[in-house]
């Protein structure tokens, strides 16, 4: 018959050859893990970075290459867009919306008309976009991410700025806010 | 009931969902580990450089418990390992919730930082730490009638 209480010998010898595999196999797996971040196209640093760190490092590393900003002379937007305003400049094609989310979420769905310019591989992204953002630094720019309380947009704008951008908005909402006015959504195969 | 939840198929399957659970999210995390490091900053526990450790690690461990617990191979170890992990995740997201930080979870994948989401990281925890526990549990007492009698 089985016992239904577990002595405490048992416990114990039990629970120390189960801890020994156990700390046997993490080891292994963390050498695992350091081996095949070796072989990623982008490993990833063993101190981490923040995002706003990141991208501080893929601005600097590009502004080096850029000309300085040209002088001010379009409309000059609020720093920070409400829903109807940011509405207001979707529907009057004012300038260029950005999605700074993640690409597989610009992938899904997104305020129609929007380009992906990702925080998340800010680098990539921008080469993307280069041509049409760099044929007038002060064009209308407005960015957003996924709700008020993500700081992608936020981080984008700062990098924008630094990168000679002198008209860049933000719609505080985010895709949140769009979502839930049911405003119509495009999505990229 | 008792004759139920010791039913060698109810168990295994609690073992595959279990295990399955484990190996896609670490498959996942596997395959975007700036994501998962990412996750882990915002429950703010632990330092920068202990961060890209735990990001490159965890993965695989969870990839490896997984698959012994669905394989039945060291199963008593994976099990322990699913319950360590469990208590751990769920300590770590319930000081996020008491401390009001934007949390996000990771433990699926990243994603956008959600109160709601936590909690339901942090009830899916608590299903996995009472399932572990049973099945170590059960391991161990499977293990005693492999001792001999004058053990003790």
């Amino acid at each position: 018959m089985k016992p239904s209480i577990i002595p405490c010998a048992v416990w114990k010898t039990t629970l120390t050859r189960d801890l020994i595999l156990f700390w046997i196999i993490a080891t292994s797996s963390l050498c695992a893990g350091l081996f095949i971040n070796q072989f990623r196209d982008k490993p990833l640093p063993l101190v981490y970075q923040s995002k706003a760190e990141r991208l501080k490092q893929a601005v600097s590393k590009m502004a080096s290459e850029k000309a300085a900003p040209p002088a001010l002379t379009g409309e000059v937007l609020n720093s920070n867009l409400s829903l109807e305003q940011f509405r207001a400049f979707t529907e009057g094609k004012k300038g260029l919306v950005l999605d700074a989310r993640p690409e597989i979420f610009h992938r899904l769905g997104h305020v129609p008309g929007a380009l992906s310019l990702s925080r998340d591989d800010f680098e990539k992204a921008y080469a993307k976009v280069k041509d049409l953002l760099e044929k007038d630094k002060n064009q209308a720019l407005v960015l957003y991410c996924a709700t008020s309380s993500c700081e992608d947009s936020h981080l984008v704008q700062t990098a924008l700025s630094k990168l000679g951008y002198t008209n860049v908005a933000i719609f505080t909402g985010g895709w949140a806010a769009w979502t839930q006015a049911n405003l119509p959504e495009e999505v990229n195969p | 009931m008792k004759r139920f939840i010791n039913n060698k198929w109810f168990l295994l399957i609690i073992r595959c969902l279990i295990g399955g659970l484990f190996i896609y999210a670490g498959a996942i995390k596997i395959g975007n580990p700036q994501s998962f490091a990412d996750s882990i900053e915002t429950f703010k526990l632990l330092p920068a450089y202990l961060i890209g450790i735990v990001a490159l690690g965890l993965p695989p461990f969870e990839v490896i418990m997984g698959t012994l617990l669905i394989v039945g191979r060291y199963k008593r170890v994976a099990a322990l390992a699913i319950l360590f992990l469990s208590v751990i995740f769920a300590i770590a997201i319930l000081q996020g919730l008491i401390r009001g930080l934007p949390i996000d979870c990771g433990c699926l994948g990243g994603g956008a930082p959600s109160e709601a989401k936590a909690w339901i990281s942090l009830f899916r925890d608590l299903l996995l730490i009472l399932a572990s526990w049973f099945l170590y549990r059960r391991e161990v007492m499977n293990g005693i009638l492999l001792i001999p009698r004058n053990f003790f």
